[in-house]
């Protein structure tokens, strides 16, 4: 018997050879001519060039400024003297502390304050769910670098009004807080991240088994027993992925470090990257010997957070049908319970944002609700729209966000496309290229950059190209993670049956697949238009002397003495279309959802 | 050993309707016994369940199990479900995946307040915990590595390890295929009766309920429409809706002609002739009520039989072959009845036939 099959083992093995062979000479040599000329193939080709070209051209150029010698006129021969020159002090330590404990503290300050809301949220019965839902998008909405300028108008021991508050009320010397501490740091940064705590938290919660902590229950288990035996070891994979996330996230942020922790002497990997850059004479070489390190820890922290996410996966599956969401009556403390975590919102995202609009309307410094010498007035607003700077890079901001935003959908629209569709075989190749940027902090992205057109003989420095390079760079990976999760709700029939009713690939494009995908794409645009509007981090490496965009004219004026109310005032400028922008984008990402819940309902009802 | 008492449970639905899952239910059962709630999909079976487990607060009515009280709306008594010493097999299984089989059975021993059990003591009710439901030798393989039937042998272990007094099951064969199904079935049925376990047992599954039960109690809308053996449900339904929802049953409309006689049959009078039927009530002449019967209870004949009792002429319309039996859809002109017979019989389409039914197998429901 087995004698017999063998033969025909090997025969199949055989003849998969030459399908492969087959096949290889099918994929070079089809139709007569090269089929690397076939435009999927040569689309393949394009993606995978520009892709690489954005991701490992700065990349290159970090690695090389680092290993070479800085001459102050370019690289010099290889060496490692940056290195020595960037780790050989103390000073490395108080780096590598301050930014351990800051990343550490954050992420643990937001999974709690994130975990507390997703918690009251997804698995209570406390009125305010879809209130809180909206609250935590709208933070979005809200440049980093205000959010910084905010709670140094709140708690600043000099001029933070809560502080004066107190110390009047108590009768106190001192100012009881201060921004200006590592504990401050943290703080500032959790308030305006702990909604993506609650994002990222949130799923994991509401897909959760109820009849898991049930099983507990009438297994002689407390109340109080089933949260630390059961619920949070089936929590573990999205905590542990959340914390990694806000872990990078801090590791990776600029705006508070730099309003908040470089007048208080306390530095972090990405203000000392862009203070190297910026200092007389600039020290490329030691920005990029820091760097490398600060990449190396995110793409550690990237590695262990896909991880995680593929853990929480495989924990998932094992629910079971039949499942019904129960939700834990709070009875008498419903609303108790709203109102702290209310007060939470309030706190975190209301005191800063009432402070700041507060403000905008008076030229000195001002307190909500007291009552000031000067009237309110409109004076900020006037100046500031009337500052052709500012005009100057709104309209260059709005240009930049909205050719990124167009250039990056397009890319990773194709991109996507090929990597599921048009040629699934080197699908990964354009996945990998497309996500590496996650794992690149904006400060290096602006410094690779910076360095690798410093050398290449591209004329794009001191202009607004640079900067789009940059963002197109950093967002690529966004881009991809929607348009690809979008193309996969779309069956792939739907363009087959195209093709056989005599659609050509041009057709299937515009007339199956783009009106498909169009929210998705929408709302695509709509995000990274977003976060490049108020990017900061990378451009302050980037602008020139002619160049300004709305973070680095908003950090300028802040740093240079602009009035407390007139960079109040052009915050508030900032932040209403934000708001309004981002309600749009809910409204698409809506639309969607509903849309694939239809189909999928309707799918269930065939099946 | 249980015993609930006028329960209701009542649910705020989407929309701000309120739902009346559980509508004034007392139920109760001996020891020992499997006691069945069946009924479709929505009718307040699971929501019972869940009340007497603890996991659902009831708006009013009495829950006492084992003599001790659960639940108490007007004393205002609400024992939590980890208190309620009872063992629950879920529809999911609810196995913890981040516990190896051994930690899920021996999850209740580790939590229990009554006593403390040692490490060995732990060790040894798992090992016959599992024995009972065949899975030793599984102890250290996480629960995310188990197949469907698998899970639900564990999800038994741990229900069963603490030797509860009661266990409640949620539907806890639906999840399996039509086989394994079957076979889970047959060695539920024995491991229940040797234990001696008094079992509160949730399916939508009227096959599944009579071949398991000691007794069934047949929801519909949230109230308890009968309750019975398996065998007096089935053959005594009291109305249309059990006669439909347990098997399968023909239905004629018709008035009674002869009121209850002593044997308790009543002559019935439909457009298809007269029927003597078995009332479970006295039915007075003039009523209008249901003449029901069941497929496999008709009989198919060339000829008229000769009392020509309770017999409708027709023609065979359609013949469906099942191997074991085969059925036969009958026209009687205005309407179709179902008849079940051995493939021996053998009738073509469009072959006249006469169908007959004795009265006892004749059911009358008081419409």
């Amino acid at each position: 018997m087995k004698r017999a099959q063998e033969p025909e083992g090997r025969l199949e093995a055989l003849s998969l050879a030459n399908f492969r062979l087959e096949s290889l000479a099918d994929w070079t040599l089809a139709g007569g001519r090269a089929a690397w000329l076939r435009p999927r193939n040569l689309a393949l080709v394009v993606c995978v060039l520009v892709a690489g070209w954005l991701v490992f051209v700065p990349l290159s150029a970090l690695l090389y400024t680092a290993f070479t010698e800085d001459t102050g006129f370019g690289p010099g021969p290889a060496s490692f003297r940056n290195f020595i020159e960037a780790y050989s002090s103390w000073h490395i330590l108080r780096l590598f502390g301050n930014s351990l404990l800051f990343a550490i503290g954050t992420a643990v300050v937001t999974l709690l304050m994130g975990g507390i809301v997703a918690w009251v949220v997804e698995r209570t019965d406390a009125p305010g769910g879809v209130l809180f839902h909206a609250l935590a998008l709208l933070s979005f909405a809200i440049p980093g670098l205000l959010t910084a300028m905010a709670w140094i108008f709140v708690l600043s021991p000099n001029i933070g009004w809560v502080n004066m508050v107190l110390k009047s009320v108590f009768g106190l010397k001192e100012a009881p807080m201060s921004i200006y501490t590592l504990g401050g740091m943290i703080w500032a940064l959790s308030s305006h991240y702990f909604p993506l705590a609650y994002l990222a938290l949130g799923p994991a919660l509401r897909v959760l088994d109820v009849r898991l902590e049930e099983a507990a229950l009438v297994s002689g288990a407390r109340y109080w027993q089933v949260m630390p035996k059961i619920t949070l070891p089936l929590l573990r994979p999205a905590i542990l992925s959340t914390v990694l996330l806000l872990f990078m996230l801090t590791m990776s942020s600029y705006e508070v470090p730099r309003l908040i922790g470089r007048p208080a002497r306390i530095d972090v990997f990405t203000t000392e990257i862009q203070a190297a850059t910026q200092s007389a004479p600039p020290e490329f070489g030691i920005a990029s010997a820091l760097s490398l390190t600060l990449l190396c820890i995110c793409v550690v922290a990237v590695f262990f957070y896909r991880r995680a996410t593929r853990n929480a996966e495989a924990f998932a599956t094992i629910t079971g049908k039949g499942y019904m969401p129960t939700r834990i009556e709070l009875r008498q403390w419903r609303w108790p319970v709203t109102i702290a975590v209310g007060v939470m919102f309030a706190i975190s995202l209301g005191l800063p944002l009432l402070t700041l609009v507060w403000q905008s309307f008076y030229r000195n410094l001002a307190q909500p609700f007291m009552s000031s010498n000067a009237p309110a007035t409109l004076e900020n607003y006037r100046f500031i729209l009337s500052y052709p700077i500012f005009v100057d890079a709104v309209k260059t901001s709005v240009l930049l966000a909205a050719m990124g935003a167009s250039l990056v959908v397009a890319l990773t629209f194709i991109m996507a496309w090929i990597a599921q569709r048009g040629v699934p075989r080197f699908g990964w190749a354009l996945d990998s290229l497309a996500f590496t940027p996650i794992a690149i902090p904006h400060v290096i992205v602006g410094a690779s950059v910076l360095f690798a057109y410093l050398m290449l003989p591209i004329p794009v420095y001191n202009t607004i190209w640079i900067l789009l390079i940059a963002y197109v760079t950093m967002y690529l990976p966004y881009g991809m993670r929607f348009i690809s999760s979008g193309l996969t709700q779309i069956h792939r029939e739907l363009e087959e049956v195209a093709e056989v009713a005599g659609a050509r690939m041009r057709q299937i494009f515009l007339r199956i697949l783009l009106p498909l995908l169009a929210p998705v794409l929408l709302a695509a645009w709509i995000y990274i238009f977003v976060l490049a509007v108020r990017e900061l981090a990378a451009s302050v490496f980037l602008i020139g002397p002619g160049t300004h965009v709305l973070g680095t004219i908003s950090l300028t004026m802040w740093e240079e003495g602009g009035s407390y109310g007139a960079v109040s005032a052009l915050g508030v400028i900032q932040i209403m279309p934000l708001i309004v922008i981002v309600a749009c984008l809910r409204w698409v990402e809506l639309r969607v959802q509903r849309r694939s819940e239809a189909a999928s309902a309707k799918a269930g009802a065939a099946g | 050993m249980f015993a609930i008492e006028n329960l209701r449970k009542s649910f705020v639905a989407p929309g701000n309707t309120v739902v009346n899952a559980v509508d004034g239910i007392s139920l109760g059962v001996e020891t020992g016994k499997l006691l069945t709630l069946l009924g479709p999909s929505g009718c307040g079976k699971t929501t019972t369940l869940r009340c007497l487990a603890g996991l659902e607060r009831p708006q009013s009515g009495k829950i006492v199990i084992a003599n001790k009280t659960m639940f108490d709306s007007e004393r205002g008594i609400f024992v939590s479900p980890s208190d309620r010493g009872i063992g629950m097999v879920f529809q999911s299984y609810a196995i913890w995946p981040h516990m190896t089989v051994f930690e899920n059975v021996a999850f209740p021993l580790r939590v229990a307040r009554d006593r403390r059990y040692s490490a060995a003591e732990i060790r040894d009710k798992v090992r016959r915990a599992l024995d009972m439901v065949r899975m030793s030798g599984f102890e250290t393989r996480p629960a995310t590595q188990l197949s469907g039937g698998q899970q639900q042998r564990l999800a038994f272990a741990r229900g069963l390890v603490r030797e509860p007094q009661i266990l409640l099951l949620d539907e806890p064969l639906s999840n399996l295929d039509a086989k394994l199904r079957e076979q889970m079935r047959v060695e539920l049925k024995r491991l229940q009766k040797r234990l001696g376990i008094t079992t509160v047992y949730v399916t939508h599954d009227q096959s599944e309920a009579l071949a398991l039960s000691d007794e069934i109690a047949v929801f519909s809308a949230g109230r308890i429409i009968q309750r019975g053996t398996p065998q007096e449900i089935y053959r005594h339904p009291k109305s249309q809706f059990v006669a439909d929802f347990i098997g399968s049953a023909n239905f004629l409309a018709g008035t009674v002609k002869e009121a209850t006689a002593a044997d308790g049959t009543a002559l019935v009078e439909t457009p298809y002739g007269v029927f003597r039927c078995s009332f479970a009530d006295a039915v007075g002449q003039g009523q209008s009520v249901l003449v029901s019967a069941r497929p496999e209870d008709l009989a198919l004949s060339e000829k008229s039989p000769a009392d020509g009792l309770n017999v409708l002429a027709g023609k065979i319309a359609h013949r469906v072959f099942l191997g074991e039996v085969v059925d036969y859809l009958v026209d009687t002109g205005g309407t179709e009845i179902r008849v079940r017979t051995k493939p021996e019989l053998d009738f073509r389409v469009g072959q006249p036939v006469h169908v007959s039914v004795a009265p006892h197998k004749c059911v009358g429901l008081a419409s």
